[in-house]
């Protein structure tokens, strides 16, 4: 029974981390414009429309965030297998994967504005100087966090595999928990704000992304605080619910049927995370309305 | 069949990059060998400079390939690059002196085996498709071997099984604290498959100049090869470790400025706070 409870506790503290990972790895990714949303930032001074907006692609955020993660978990690993306590362990390897991440944001966006020379988009040295170290803080928060959930997994509930094997695993899956939550809120609901409702991205508007703010030029701290508000949460909410009942249904269900105790809870979960789908989905096309035709002023 | 969407104008040509990269990495691999003849750890760091000579080549290879119109699928050729030559590498390192030669044949096998099933099976009908996944498998595996050399001191398999564990003063040989039981393989694999994809990934574009791409890839080999040192300070002794860090360090100072130098020359304009300029038609 004491075993029970303690695993219970070191679930919640580990979900109630990788929340805190999941809201600072999406808003990371959208200062830097990362993911599915890179694409018509990348595609905007080709259209003419050249713009302030932060430009790093680093691959998509599962594997840049695998790296991440498991960069950060193998360092700490490292640093323990030589007797170093774990706490200053993970900040060591946490510290070091932002200067790798940091150094391939900043590679990332003079390599991709200087390959659009062509249509005269210039670098713009204070973008590249003050969002770079805004995501390298997000992304400590996040790398942090998420190593420190892995090493929970790893130390505490006694799970086979070593550290750094952890960090790819759970890297992979807090870049997919943000990059399928967070990027549409940021792609849809911040950078085409000037298209109508449910218009989606027709070809004429393809580029047209917001690129000036209620006074000035916006950038990409701009974004990060829009959705630092909601997108990120729910990203972070995304991710936490992912690792709490993961680890929720192997404490508790695991000794029943040698382990298919916590596969059939598993199952039920889905099916259950399902009907929610289906009934938010439904609810809100009736509140919301149906999807409109794009109309030509918007181009 | 797919048509080519983007030409290589000038520059090296990519065969000559191919035989340079493929030539470089075998001897920089064999050089760790070293470690075995002289009785040391000192030549590890010659694991890493192989790693950073396939990565240039793997780069402009990711180039030549999503030529093809394969936007997105740049990431993804990384990936599968060191998805094939983890097989081969790991079944190499079984064979002694001989390892470096069994992983690139075998590589090579395997590689041509899942170009010939994208091309003729998925249908993709790439020209290239096979010559370069065959190069992109000989590429990770060289990669992976290389890592391992530089953070075990060898390519030999019980070296990478084996770590030290020390309680109490005392040296204990183990499994959990190796390259591959402690899953530092994991992070190696992730390192060079994001080393490998980025310089293309990030140098994409109309105005692609390939120096500027083939010194990203440089850089980011060097990187890939601090963070590599610091990990094998667990397995190798420190002064080894440190000789790899320092080697590093200095080729990522020199890699990345003359990036940045190179980015400078063919950015269209390099401003500080300054308005988006005005765009004629606006």
């Amino acid at each position: 029974m004491e075993s029970i409870v303690f695993g219970i506790g070191i679930t919640a503290l580990a979900g109630a981390l990788a929340t805190v990972a999941g809201a600072a790895e999406n808003t990371e990714s959208d200062i830097g414009s990362q993911g599915d949303p890179n694409s018509q930032v990348q595609l905007a001074p080709q259209m003419g429309y050249l713009h302030r907006i932060f430009n790093k692609a680093i691959a998509g955020e599962p594997p840049a965030w695998g790296l991440w993660i498991a960069l950060g978990a193998g360092i700490a690993w490292a640093f323990m297998a030589m007797q170093i306590n774990p706490i200053l362990a993970i900040v060591l390897g946490a510290a070091l994967a932002t200067f790798v991440q940091g150094v391939y944001a900043t590679t990332a966006y003079l390599g991709r504005i200087a390959s659009l020379a062509k249509f005269g988009q210039p670098v713009f040295i204070d973008i590249l100087k003050s969002m770079t170290t805004v995501t390298m803080a997000h992304a400590f928060v996040a790398i942090f966090a998420a190593v420190t959930v892995c090493h929970l997994m790893n130390a505490a509930l006694g799970h086979p595999f070593p550290l750094p094997l952890l960090g790819l695993v759970w890297g992979i899956a807090l870049g997919a928990a943000g990059s399928a939550t967070g990027n549409p809120f940021y792609g849809k609901e911040r950078q085409y704000q000037n298209q109508k409702y449910g218009a989606g991205v027709p070809i004429a508007a393809s580029g047209n992304i917001v690129r000036y703010a209620e006074a000035g030029e916006r950038n990409s701290l701009d974004n990060g605080w829009f959705s630092a508000r909601l997108g990120g949460p729910a990203s972070g909410v995304c991710f936490g619910l992912i690792v709490f009942l993961e680890l929720w249904r192997t404490v508790l269900f695991e000794q029943i049927g040698a382990g298919w105790g916590a596969i059939i809870i598993g199952i039920i979960i889905i099916l259950v995370f399902t009907v929610i789908d289906r009934y938010i989905e439904v609810w809100a096309r009736k509140n919301f309305g149906a999807y409109v035709k794009p109309t030509e002023e918007a181009s | 069949m797919t048509v080519k969407v983007e030409k290589i104008e000038g520059g090296i040509p990519h065969t000559t990059i191919m035989i340079a990269g493929l030539v470089a990495s075998v001897i920089l691999l064999y050089l760790t060998y070293a470690n075995i003849a002289v009785g040391t750890e000192y030549f590890a760091f010659f694991g890493g400079l192989a790693t950073v000579a396939a990565l240039i080549w793997g780069s402009h290879t990711i180039k030549v390939l999503c030529s093809y119109g394969i936007g997105t699928g740049v990431p993804s050729a990384g990936m599968i690059a060191f998805g094939s030559g983890v097989i081969a590498m790991l079944f190499a390192t079984k064979y002694g002196i001989a390892a470096p030669i069994v992983a690139i044949v075998l590589a090579a096998i395997i590689g041509a085996i899942i170009g010939f099933v994208a091309n003729n099976v998925l249908n993709m009908r790439i020209p290239v498709m096979i010559q370069s996944l065959t190069e992109m498998a000989i590429i990770g595996a060289v990669i992976l071997m290389g890592y391992a050399a530089m953070m075990t001191g060898s390519f030999e398999l019980t070296s990478l099984i084996t770590g030290k564990v020390s309680i109490l003063g005392l040296s204990l040989p183990s499994y959990q604290a190796s390259f591959i039981g402690g899953g530092l393989i994991a992070v190696v694999f992730m390192l060079g498959a994001i080393a490998i994809q980025h310089p293309f990934n990030a140098c994409l574009g109309p105005s692609w100049t390939q120096d500027r791409m083939l010194m990203l890839a440089a850089e980011c080999g060097f990187l890939s090869m601090i963070t590599a040192a610091v990990m094998s300070m667990a397995i190798v002794s420190m002064g080894a470790a440190l000789v790899s860090l320092l080697v590093a360090i200095i080729g990522w100072y020199y890699t990345y400025t003359k990036y940045i130098e190179l980015s400078y020359r063919d950015a269209a304009s390099w401003v500080d706070s300054k308005p988006i300029p005005e765009t004629e038609g606006q």
